[in-house]
């Protein structure tokens, strides 16, 4: 079950995101909802070409629009900021402390759209309201399974209740890796399209181990046990060892878990007796950062390091013949 | 699978010593149970999950279950909300 958001005021988006705002105009139009996960500078907007001015986005002034507004004679400019301003636009963030004009402010004050002074220049302040907003405005969706950070991996372990996800999480955190949350994992897709997963307020840095209740990590283990958020590379799935059952004996299925719409490789693991999960799933990791160096052991352990074709190394079972030398 | 509404009564609301209970009871039963508030839907199993909702008391909530004893749990669990969590005379 995802969300979706429909607008965050402004006020909130100065308060939070580090814009180093230093000073506010018109600050009555704080209450204006930005409804657009990316901001927009108006370039020929200005000059009067309206048509893909939005008017729920984020407007950015910088040296270019400051310099242009000043090279035109009043009534031009007058008739420019008018025209602009009646878009009824959320809000102006103004970078490199450029102090607005007279004329700006009583423009923009007509239709209640608020100034704000930023000291950072027009490439970060767009890149942080980027990155802000794409997490406020993205789908988020909880996830039941633990979210950890294996050799700087982050992965989902999931798997039917009790299997034994939490006491594996647990094995893991003793051995250093960190937990970023336990049971629920809540995702969302950050401005470079990537998944990002981290712990509901709520429950951060809690774990529940039956018999010994909710433990605080973060108390126990120390600040290095834990992540705020980590971006998702790998599930993986516990399941109950199911004789009938074909699992990878190979290493080279290749399979995928789609959360958002986005594809995350997928390792189902079967939970058997006298299996070690921590440990299987410490080399499952090393495995699958080999893999993604682009080692195949399943292909090379045939004789050849050549790469066959996908899915030459399960037809043939014959060892290779004599010439080694080759 | 099945679906109820259920409100709940109890004044502090699926707060951690209730979601214990909440999550024991339903690990009884082998169906899979959810709580639905707010367009979240965790697992009933799981105590943190339930925790995450944080669902306080006036709010109304959808207990779903799928599996061979789906009606007996909803039942069950239906009803311990009804009690308020045995925590109030």
């Amino acid at each position: 079950m995802s969300k979706e958001v429909k607008g965050i005021q402004l006020s909130q988006v100065s308060a939070l995101a580090p814009l180093k705002i230093v000073r506010v105009f018109n600050e009555k139009g704080l209450a204006n909802l930005v409804s657009h996960p990316r901001p927009q500078r108006p370039g020929l907007g200005l000059s009067g070409y309206l048509k893909h001015i939005h008017a729920g986005r984020i407007q950015i002034f910088g040296k270019t629009e400051a310099g242009y507004l000043a090279s035109l004679k009043d009534d031009e400019r007058g008739r420019c900021l008018r025209n602009y301003f009646a878009l009824r636009l959320p809000g102006v963030i103004v970078a490199e402390s450029i102090e607005p004009e007279a004329d700006w402010i009583a423009a923009a004050a007509r239709h209640n759209t608020p100034l704000l002074v930023s000291e950072l220049h027009t490439a970060p302040l767009i890149s942080r309201l980027n990155a802000y907003l794409y997490q406020y405005f993205s789908k988020t969706i909880k996830m039941n399974g633990v979210l950890m950070d294996i050799m700087g991996q982050g992965v989902l372990i999931t798997g039917a209740s009790g299997i034994g996800k939490s006491e594996t999480a647990l094995e893991l955190v003793n051995k250093g890796y960190q937990l970023i949350a336990d049971d629920v994992a809540e995702f969302y897709i950050d401005s470079n399209d990537e998944l990002v997963g981290r712990a509901n307020e709520v429950i951060k840095n809690l774990m529940e181990v039956r018999g010994l209740g909710i433990i605080n990590v973060n108390d126990i283990f120390g600040a290095s046990a834990v992540l705020d958020e980590k971006r998702l590379n790998l599930v993986i799935n516990l399941e109950k060892w199911d004789p009938k059952k074909k699992y990878d004996r190979l290493g080279e299925d290749n399979l995928y878990f789609k959360i958002l719409g986005l594809e995350v490789p997928l390792i189902n693991l079967p939970v058997g007796p006298g299996r070690n999960l921590s440990t299987i799933i410490e080399v499952a990791l090393r495995n699958f950062l080999a893999k993604k160096a682009g080692r195949l052991t399943y292909l090379e352990s045939r004789g050849s390091t050549a790469p066959a074709a996908p899915g030459a190394a399960s037809v043939t079972e014959e060892p290779p013949k004599g010439d080694s030398t080759t | 699978m099945i679906e109820k509404k259920q409100q709940i009564f109890n004044k502090l609301g699926l707060h951690a010593r209730a979601a214990a209970k909440l999550s024991h009871l339903a690990n009884m039963f082998s169906a899979d149970i959810y709580l639905i508030f707010n367009e979240d839907k965790v697992n009933a199993k799981s105590l943190l999950g339930i925790l995450t909702l944080a669902a306080s008391v006036g709010n109304e909530i959808i207990l779903q279950a799928a599996g061979a004893d789906e009606k007996e749990a909803i039942q069950a669990i239906g009803d311990l909300f009804d009690r308020k969590f045995d925590e109030e005379i």
